[in-house]
């Protein structure tokens, strides 16, 4: 038992030494806050249609009453889901800023920066997932870019994600605005 | 059920009544009367032409499941399925004649207490013959990575991937069926197979870490191996191609790097080298997919190439298959697929056969040397084929 407390030291310091604190604490606070959403599915918007996932929109488009807030809530072209990835809860029974009935919202998520086209300001969105029910299996939507594999989880959506609720099966994703950036995004 | 044998029975007679007499006198004898029941068994040893695919099941991913296909049989493809439940992963094994899943379940199907356990099915029957608890709710769920469940020590103890999002990896004993020992792996994800007893991960700095395992499954020593991919310009996919225990992975741009896992201590192959270019790409070729980079039996390497590369386009799929020979770091040939596939495998058959698993969920079967289509396996890797496993 002495020689393992010995290695754990030892591999505690090595990775001390290799990670920065910063980026600990960016990892930290990507763990602690949220990080990636959803479990990712590897077919793309290009494949959105498919029989993935359960296909593309293949409903009306849901739009916003509000002149400020544009775009159709069911594609994954709509403006919050610029990184998003999974099933779109405006198909499922949510809507982009809530959970359907009879699921769990996870406390942990992606936040991710999104430009409203507008008014032209960068919003913070925060990308929660529904958990509890099964797959809803509608409008999945998979936008990869600045994903990295996952050795990098906070930036990598391949992980399940519903992980503080009390069920870890996925249902669908939010996009909700919680806040105006500070700054553009890149 | 006897009533329900007779109400059948009935109403099958109602409509030989209506059948025309002549037909019966084409045939004088009825056909024979076949055994019930009967369950079908899968040979001891599968013939080279099987593979496994994984289907995740993204319309209920809980339900997952894995295929076993006979690609050498468009008639009658799908010779078995064993489940793989909620982001489940699988092992095969030859020699043990066994399949192992490692998956969660909860006991209300989607909700209630859960449970995280590895079954292990026979190979011949698809039956399960046992199963290992594994407490505290740790497991990692992810889209499928083959890399987060795998053999050490010569097939007799199996590795899983931990994520709670604290990272750490369960030492199974495969035949005292339980788990002897967890090891924390701060900061590093993915794991490879490394020397006799022990594994490799990679770290989120860019780094290797290879952990050497004691008889009783504790670590008993470690060495990082500094910079072996810069996670921001030259990204790897985490699930490289096997050759023995020699790893090549490739790169979201196209460069390819090998890893030699034989020893305690992972190397690095001297010498990374690029697919190539080509023609006709828009903007770029790059690899894409989900799993992205098979070998065959000799050693060569293919990759499943995109035409349409661009930053954020690396799981979308790809539409060739670029052969490369690590040997002589050259590109052999471009094999045409029909459509964009998402997974690609080389099975090991005399005349080996590429495997491509399509995006709209249909499985292709092509000739390696000429790059021919041969047949279509059609939806045989189910619903939403993700990997593909040759036992």
């Amino acid at each position: 038992m002495a020689g393992f407390d010995k290695w754990t030291e030892r591999l505690s310091r090595g990775v001390a030494r290799r990670t920065s604190r910063r980026s600990t604490l960016a990892w930290l606070g990507a763990a602690i806050t949220g990080a990636a959403t959803i479990p990712v599915l590897p077919v793309a918007r290009a494949a959105s249609g498919s029989p993935h996932g359960g296909g593309g929109a293949a409903n009306a488009p849901l739009v916003s009453t509000n002149p400020q807030d544009p775009g159709d809530q069911t594609s994954c072209d709509y403006w919050r889901y610029c990184a998003i990835d999974g099933f779109l809860c405006s198909c499922c029974g949510g809507s982009a800023s809530t959970c359907p009935p009879g699921t769990e919202m996870s406390p942990i998520t992606w936040i991710g920066t999104c430009t409203n086209p507008a008014d032209n300001r960068a919003y913070v969105i925060s990308y929660n997932d529904c958990c509890g029910t099964s797959s809803c299996g509608q409008c999945l939507c998979n936008r990869n870019e600045g994903d990295r594999p996952q050795v990098r989880p906070q930036s990598n959506n391949d992980y399940n994600w519903c992980l503080g609720t009390q069920s870890s099966v996925y249902n669908c994703s939010t996009a909700i605005i919680v806040g105006v950036a500070l700054d553009q995004p890149k | 059920m006897k009533l329900f044998a007779l109400a059948l029975a009935l109403s099958a007679s109602g409509s030989a009544l209506a059948a025309a007499p002549a037909a019966e006198a084409s045939f004088p004898k009825p056909l024979p009367d076949e055994p019930i029941p009967v369950i079908e068994t899968l040979p001891a040893q599968w013939p080279a032409s099987w593979v496994m695919v994984h289907d995740l099941h993204f319309g209920s991913i809980l339900d997952g499941r894995v295929m076993i296909v006979d690609t050498a049989s468009p008639e009658r493809p799908v010779r078995g399925m064993v489940r793989a439940a909620q982001f489940a992963n699988m092992l095969v094994s030859s020699s043990r004649k066994e399949i192992l899943t490692s998956e969660t379940f909860y006991s209300r199907l989607t909700r209630g207490e859960r449970t995280d356990a590895v079954t292990i099915w026979d190979m011949g029957t698809l039956e399960p013959k046992a199963e290992i608890l594994m407490p505290g709710g740790k497991r990692q769920q992810s889209v499928t990575y083959p890399q987060l469940f795998q053999f050490t020590n010569g097939g007799k103890w199996a590795l899983v991937a931990n994520f709670t999002p604290a990272q750490s990896v369960s030492v199974l004993d495969l035949d005292a069926r339980k788990i002897i020992a967890e090891i924390d792996l701060p900061g590093c994800a993915q794991l490879y197979p490394t020397g006799q007893r022990g594994f490799t991960s990679l770290c989120a700095d860019g780094a290797m870490l290879s952990v050497k395992l004691g008889a009783d499954g504790q670590a008993v020593s470690s060495k990082t191996i500094e910079g072996v991919q810069d996670i921001d310009k030259q990204p790897l996919f985490g699930t490289p191609a096997w050759v023995g225990q020699k790893a090549w992975f490739v790169s979201y741009y196209g460069q390819i790097q090998g890893f030699d896992f034989t020893g305690d201590v992972a190397k690095t192959i001297p010498g990374t080298f690029n697919v190539g270019t080509a023609e006709g790409a828009a903007p770029q070729w790059r690899p894409g997919g989900w799993q992205v980079i098979a070998a065959d039996a000799a050693g060569k390497l293919y990759i499943l190439m995109s035409p349409n590369g661009r930053e954020g386009s690396h799981k979308d799929g790809g539409t060739e298959v670029w052969v490369v020979d690590p040997a002589t770091k050259t590109r052999v040939s471009r094999i045409a697929l029909r459509a964009t596939a998402t997974a690609i495998g080389v099975t090991k058959e005399a005349t080996p056969r590429l495997i491509a698993a399509r995006t709209d969920g249909v499985i292709d079967v092509h000739d390696v040397a000429s790059g021919a289509f041969l047949r279509t396996l059609g939806t045989a890797g189910g619903e939403s084929p993700i990997l593909i496993t040759v036992p």
